[in-house]
């Protein structure tokens, strides 16, 4: 088969790749090449682990995406700590990364910060700031709200309009008078707006890969500063590669412990691949970012973009999925002959944390999120909006449509993803 | 008491014969099927229901009612004169309850269920630095659901058991100057709590509770067995098997975890709860009535019914391998101490292999659907 450039329409492009690099794996392990006929890459390969080098030493590093993650744990775990009497200010703190905030004392020398790269990527706020800096003071809120509404009323039994604490199994919730679990939509909100916007619209975008003279010294193994070997570009890669692996104990295999390895993305999309609807969906991720690492190390860039595009759709279905899961998940505690309000609380805030997420969704040959802001907007305003107490009236038949909703671009029905089954 | 079983015998004779007479729908046919024998008789849920309702489950109850009020007895006379020897008699009392809870604890279903009642009565391992709190406090919300862990049996085995290693010592901290108030004070509410709860659920069942109960005989997922076989199985799996043995062995963690047992400060009581709690649950499946051998009507006569009776006779014998395998054990605490508890790991393996005879085979039998699935963790 042969590549025609620029006369297939970019989805037929697209699949026309994705064929290609299947058919050179699968044959990868022949040792001429004569049966593969891809004009540009020839002599393509892809190793089986995130492994690379040059001059003997590792091309792969992504501190700060490892540290990103560390301080999102030790803030999300911050929530919680009801003893703290300046909860707001210690939040606030460990958000932005002043003040020495953390436990881990690498964390406080690090000039990296959570805030200011949250809503950041290249692609969707570069020219948007107005949106980012909405984005990030939605995210303020939350913090705040968790301080001053739910933190004064810890002991006091939550219900209609009024926060307080309420049962879910053995565990405690902590719930405003709208039934939300503040620290929940953080925590998921942060997969869509650190994680994922990271990784889909600027680590793996052509136009952040592309800049400047990255290809020129990509194509020259051109060292991105005097301490290592790697490329800008090939950083670059790396670094989304951080974003969903950095704290793996097994950073070139991943998935291994995927889905045990942190409370973020890594969690999410090892937790969808355990449902077995969607088994499988780590493996095409974590191959994806393979492919296209080895492709951008042999200067491969149209098999790179290609990946870029894997990474976006599945990895967006991740979020979606799991959005749909808890909602569901909610809706059969509420529907259960007397209503688990406490079970279906944590289930639908975690559930409208990752609608937060929704809107850092990319469309694959798109410039577009799966859902914009203000259709992000509409779900939370509909999930709330059943009655004056948010959550405590929220009905079935809400859930199951803005389930059906989120579902509707993606290739996955309500019900597969509405259990882990 | 007397009067009472006689309204309890007359109510189940009236239903019985109200039933018999009624329509089709209250009625599971056993002659379906292409190799049916033609018997011809027909199952009645509602006899069933009766059974568990008046033989089992509101006895029980009762009888929790009466072990609470003497635990509650020895209290006053422990309060009154805080001495070994009325320690000794207060903890006696303790167990024994914790022994008919055991026969309780699996009836998770209408008014226990809308209370959350296993859930405040019996979480293990209890917070020892809250319930050290509340004591504090004095006046701690015992309704928050974040005492739930520093309340009910746990906590008493705490207070009790685990204050101090002797008698000597434990009576000196409830007579000393500085907390010893506060810790009666503290025992009496956990009592009072576990009373009040316990008569909200008994005097739901003995008032409309049981009759709604029992008049809900069809066989669709919201009509009475079919929902409360599933909460059977769901207390079969998580909290029998789970929470008394695979938790503390490491099943679910990899490695041991001795501070998850039942009666984590008394010696080998939670072995005997263990046992306690696999004769309830064998009991009701072949619907023996509380605290006696007389067999009324069970799961095993249901599954008779529809010529099940190999399984039945599977299920039984089950239970009883599990039971021998445990009864050749240490106790739970000396097995712990063992890195691997294999032994305790095999005995574990037998009470895991009800779950597919019960889950699996029976519900299939009995054209039950689960209703429950296993959570996914957060």
């Amino acid at each position: 088969m042969k590549l025609i450039k620029n006369t297939m329409k970019p989805i037929t492009q697209f699949f026309a790749l994705t064929f290609t690099i299947l058919m050179l794996n699968s044959c990868s392990t022949d040792d001429d090449d004569s049966s593969i006929s891809l004009p540009d890459a020839p002599n393509f390969e892809v190793p089986t682990s995130y492994t690379f080098e040059r001059s003997g030493q590792s091309t792969v590093n992504f501190p700060g995406q490892t540290q990103r993650i560390l301080m999102g744990e030790e803030l999300i775990n911050a929530f919680l700590d009801f003893n703290d009497t300046a909860l707001e200010e210690t939040l606030a703190n460990m958000f932005a990364n002043e003040n020495a905030p953390f436990q881990n004392q690498e964390l406080n020398a690090s000039s990296r910060q959570i805030r200011n790269t949250l809503a950041d990527s290249e692609d969707f706020f570069l020219n948007n700031n107005a949106e980012a800096a909405i984005l990030r003071a939605q995210f303020d809120s939350y913090i705040s709200n968790q301080a001053t509404i739910v933190q004064p009323n810890i002991n006091t039994a939550a219900s209609p309009g009024q926060a307080g604490q309420i049962a879910d199994g053995t565990n405690t919730r902590y719930v405003s008078g709208q039934g939300l679990e503040f620290n929940q939509l953080f925590t998921k909100g942060l997969v869509g707006g650190l994680m994922l916007d990271q990784i889909v619209n600027n680590y793996v975008s052509a136009s952040l890969l592309d800049a400047g003279d990255n290809r020129e010294t990509n194509d020259n193994q051109v060292p991105r500063n005097a301490n290592g070997t790697d490329t800008q570009m090939e950083h670059n890669w790396d670094e989304a590669y951080g974003y969903l692996y950095g704290v793996s104990p097994n950073q070139a295999t991943p998935n291994t412990t995927i889905g045990d390895d942190d409370n973020f993305l890594n969690r999410y999309t090892g937790l969808v691949d355990r449902d077995p609807d969607f088994n499988g969906i780590a493996n095409d991720i974590f191959q994806a970012f393979l492919t296209g690492r080895a492709a951008i190390s042999q200067s491969q860039y149209e098999i790179r973009d290609a990946q870029a595009e894997i990474i976006r759709e599945r990895l967006s279905t991740v979020i979606a999925i799991r959005a749909v899961f808890y909602l569901q998940q909610g809706r059969s505690a509420l529907e259960l002959p007397t209503p688990d309000f406490g079970a279906a609380f944590h289930d639908i805030s975690e559930g409208l944390g990752f609608i937060v997420s929704l809107q850092f969704t990319r469309q694959p040959n798109s410039t577009q999120p799966y859902f914009t802001r203000s259709e992000v907007d509409t779900f939370i305003d509909m999930v709330l909006g059943d009655g004056n107490n948010g959550l405590w009236d929220v009905t079935p038949q809400t859930l199951n449509t803005v389930s059906e909703a989120i579902a509707s671009p993606f290739n996955f029905t309500v019900s597969q993803a509405g259990d882990s089954n | 008491m007397k009067t009472f079983f006689n309204i309890l015998i007359c109510s189940f004779i009236i239903l019985g014969c109200s039933s018999s007479g009624s329509n089709s729908d209250d009625d599971v046919s056993t002659n379906n099927g292409s190799d049916n024998i033609s018997s011809g008789t027909t199952f009645q849920r509602s006899e069933l229901l009766a059974n568990w309702s008046d033989n089992i489950i509101i006895p029980a109850y009762q009888s929790l009612t009466e072990a609470l009020d003497n635990l509650n007895t020895s209290f006053v006379l422990f309060s009154n004169d805080t001495s070994e020897s009325n320690l000794v008699a207060l903890r006696t009392a303790w167990i024994e309850a914790y022994f008919v809870w055991q026969r309780v604890s699996m009836f998770e279903i209408g008014p226990a269920e809308n209370i959350d009642y296993r859930l405040n009565m019996n979480i293990f391992p209890a917070d020892t630095a809250q319930i050290n709190a509340n004591v504090n406090i004095g006046n701690a919300d015992l309704s928050l659901p974040s005492n739930r862990d520093a309340k009910g049996f746990p906590a008493l085995d705490y207070l009790l058991n685990g204050l101090a290693d002797t008698d000597a010592s434990i009576v000196a901290r409830f007579t000393s100057a500085t907390d010893g108030g506060n810790l009666l004070n503290y025992t009496e509410r956990l009592i009072l709590d576990m009373q009040s709860l316990t008569n909200q659920v008994l005097t739901q069942w003995t008032g409309v509770f049981r009759d709604q109960f029992v008049a809900n005989d069809g066989s669709s997922s919201t009509a009475s067995v079919d929902r409360y076989i599933n909460d059977y199985i769901f207390y079969y799996e998580r909290f029998f098997r789970a929470g008394k043995v695979g938790i503390p062995a490491g099943v679910f963690s990899g490695s041991t975890r001795p501070q998850n047992l039942e009666a984590l400060h008394i010696g080998t009581l939670s072995n005997d709860l263990f046992f306690e709690a696999l004769d309830a649950i064998q009991d009701f499946f072949n619907g023996v009535a509380f605290n006696t051998s007389s067999n009324g009507i069970g799961l095993d006569d249901y599954l008779n019914s529809t010529n099940n009776n190999e399984l039945t006779t599977l299920i039984n014998s089950q239970y009883n391998t599990a039971r021998n395998a445990f009864l050749g054990l240490n106790s739970f605490q000396v097995e712990l101490e063992n890195t691997v508890p294999t032994s305790l790991l095999e005995a574990y393996d037998e009470i895991q292999r009800v779950i597919p005879l019960i889950k699996v085979d029976m519900l299939s039998a009995l054209n039950i659907n689960v209703d429950f699935q296993d959570a996914d963790g957060d």
